[in-house]
């Protein structure tokens, strides 16, 4: 996928112009919050399991050279063909060669994140492959020709109008305002892919140590039906999803689809193991797992290591208030939301992404949600302080941070400015809030808009109140 | 690609910083308490409703009319069942007074029959914890009646429910079948402005039938 990360605050500025955006957003992310409370709140054992969770991710990372290699013997012991690529260009390479050697012509694709990292549709495309996104959502964007902008939900930007017409044009189906005469539609189109296709295309959630197994997580039924039908399977997956036996995997099972979706669990859960036995009247007879480091094991060897245990439930997002306000495009890559925010940079190198970790408030909302608590707003501050010491900051902004720890080192200067914009800024804004300041604070007013400087600080009010409570 | 995967494993070997190999591996989770059989069914009934499926119960009469109906409304015209699933057979032969349905076969289905279709296939087991039906390949069986049909029809003995997750794979995942499905409810789909519809691709309604 194209790189446009460093572009965050002219994308911004374009999202919260778009209306259509602001209010899918609004409705989305409120919804996907409010079922994730829910279904949290109903579970009790949820904080044990999410501690669980994170340690045994925590200890697939300190040795991952250990369980992916038991994860490859086990996969290849049951016939499945295992692929490393070290970076994208190797990875598209592969993949193109794979759907080459097995005579595949159509390809049906769920849900990966991994496989929008590679820009793996279109490595295919070159390769005389057509590669249909079966996921609704990823059908639906890639009709409009644009980029998913939810991990989960990635058309949450389009209407059903909009969705209507695109199926109107790219299927000859009649218009409709009905959601399941939409669903419908793409369930006889998708279905007619499915069965004719000769190789299904998956990511996958979990793969497992002990067993070599792939494990898909669903609603829609798509892997299970890209990992059944076709004749050749392909799991495009990063290193850092294995987890060590298969009596782990109800430990995620019970964390991933409450936070991301607030189910209990998913429709379908497919584990695959291999290719199809003797005397197994279906499934691939062929299966390809495509392992992509893809700068994993730089950052496992850094500070940034525990982002590696993302489960890629996208709570973060949902939970997040800058992503509330802008949506996933903004972004500008594969990943959104705090997540977005410091694992690109990290996967696509810091000078091309370095606007990235300040496109958060640092409020703290994605680390309280995180399934396995990774620890976002330090990792943000950790980031933005590189992003300095690579020389990746402005002079004025790192003039002003300077003056403004200066300021706040000094109680006595502190209040005098404090009483000195109290009187300005009431004066000159009318109590209204400043939308916009002359350079060179123009670039702090640019996207936001402050209140006006209270009358009275915030300090003196703190004093008179818990004065007046004795 | 030889070099490329021993080019890794240096990567991560210099990442991991020279372990000495030995993997902790957290403790297995302290078994909650499993209820006993009859809670467990409870349970199932429970959670499996709740997933967004329809149970059914004996006494059998009153159970295939009902099923029938149900099945009607939903405009199911014909029935399939795996070849070697003998409980599955005979509930479907005995419904077809009930529609009228024609049986069908997995392979027509496959074909891209456009009849309004419902699938049949004895579970291997719920799981209590869930609501979730348990279906795998163990053994050469297919997964077609709960993949391709618009209804699902799961018979689920009472033995065959568990509490939990882990109890359902240590007992499915020995061996490792091809393939091991969870089934909760039905096919769903949000994506399109976050309204919840059934029938992305799997089947619209998910009907287990306890017997015993």
């Amino acid at each position: 996928m194209e790189l446009n990360a460093n572009a965050f605050g002219r994308n911004s500025r374009k999202a919260l112009l778009d209306k259509t955006l602001q209010e899918a957003l609004g409705r989305t992310t409120g919804r996907f919050q409010a079922h994730r409370d829910a279904a949290v709140a109903a579970f009790p054992e949820f904080e044990a399991t999410r501690e669980r969770a994170s340690r045994i991710k925590r200890d697939v990372l300190d040795h991952l050279d250990t369980y992916l290699a038991r994860f490859i013997a086990e996969a290849e012991k049951r016939g499945t063909i295992v692929h490393v690529a070290r970076d994208a260009a190797q990875a598209r390479e592969i993949a193109a060669r794979i759907a080459r050697d097995e005579g595949v012509t159509l390809a049906v694709k769920s849900k990966s994140m991994a496989s929008e990292e590679i820009s793996f549709n279109e490595a295919l495309q070159g390769a005389g492959v057509t590669v249909v996104e079966s996921d609704l959502g990823e059908f639906i964007i890639q009709l409009a020709g644009e980029a998913p902008s939810h991990i989960i939900a990635p058309a949450v930007h389009k209407t059903r109008e909009q969705i209507s017409r695109l199926f109107e044009r790219h299927l000859g189906e009649p218009p409709t305002d009905s959601i399941p005469e939409l669903v419908g539609m793409a369930r006889k189109h998708l279905r007619a892919k499915f069965l004719s296709a000769g190789m299904g295309v998956s990511g996958g959630n979990f793969l497992v140590a002990d067993t070599g197994s792939v494990v898909l997580v669903t609603n829609e039924g798509n892997g299970r039906m890209g990992t059944v039908l076709p004749r050749v399977h392909l799991a495009v997956v990063g290193i850092e999803k294995v987890i060590p036996r298969m009596a782990d995997l109800p430990t995620f099972l019970r964390i991933l689809p409450r936070s991301a979706s607030g189910q209990a669990i998913s429709s379908y859960v497919s584990i695959v193991t291999g290719t199809r036995r003797a005397g197994d009247p279906e499934g691939p007879e062929r299966m390809h797992i495509l392992l992509l480091d893809c700068g994993r094991s730089a950052i496992l060897e850094g500070k940034y290591r525990e982002i590696l245990k993302c489960v890629r439930c996208a709570a973060c997002l949902n939970a997040c208030p800058v992503y509330q306000s802008v949506g996933g495009h903004a972004y500008g890559w594969v990943y959104s939301g705090p997540i977005g925010a410091v694992l690109t940079p990290l996967l696509v190198g810091l000078p091309e992404a370095a606007a990235l970790p300040d496109a958060s408030t640092l409020c703290g909302a994605c680390a309280d949600v995180c399934p396995v608590k990774i620890p976002l707003p330090d990792f943000l501050l950790e980031l933005r302080s590189d992003a300095r010491e690579q020389g990746l900051k402005t002079p004025g902004e790192i003039a002003a941070m300077k003056g403004y720890a200066g300021v706040m080192k000094r109680a006595g200067l502190l209040e005098a400015i404090e009483r000195i914009a109290g009187v300005l800024g009431q004066f000159f804004t009318k109590g209204k809030g400043i939308g916009g300041l002359p350079y060179p604070f123009s670039g702090w007013t640019e996207r936001r808009d402050f209140p006006a400087p209270a009358a009275r600080p915030f300090r003196k009010q703190w004093k008179i109140k818990r004065g007046a409570r004795g | 690609m030889v070099n490329e995967r021993e080019s890794l494993f240096r990567r991560l070997s210099a990442a991991c910083g020279g372990h000495d190999g030995a993997v902790a591996g957290e403790p297995l989770p302290g078994g909650a308490p499993l209820a006993p059989e009859g809670d467990r069914v409870a349970l199932f009934e429970k959670t499996f409703t709740a997933a967004g499926g329809i149970l059914l119960r004996a006494p059998v009469e009153k159970t295939l009319s009902d099923l029938g109906e149900t099945l009607r409304a939903e405009g199911v015209t014909a029935l399939f069942f795996p070849e070697d699933d003998a409980a599955s057979r005979e509930i479907a032969e005995a419904l077809v007074p009930f529609g009228p349905f024609n049986l069908t076969t997995a392979e027509e289905v496959r074909e891209g029959s456009t009849s309004v279709t419902a699938g049949f296939r004895t579970a291997e087991a719920g799981i209590a914890e869930t609501g979730t039906i348990v279906e795998t390949s163990a053994g050469g069986k297919t997964l077609l009646p709960g993949l391709l049909a618009d209804v699902h029809v799961s018979i689920v003995p009472v033995t065959s429910v568990v509490g939990r997750m882990e109890e359902a794979l240590s007992i499915l995942a020995a061996g490792t079948p091809r393939n091991i499905s969870f089934l909760t409810g039905p096919s769903k789909t949000a994506d399109i402005e976050q309204t919840l519809t059934v029938g992305a691709h799997g089947p619209k309604k998910a009907i287990a039938l306890l017997l015993g």
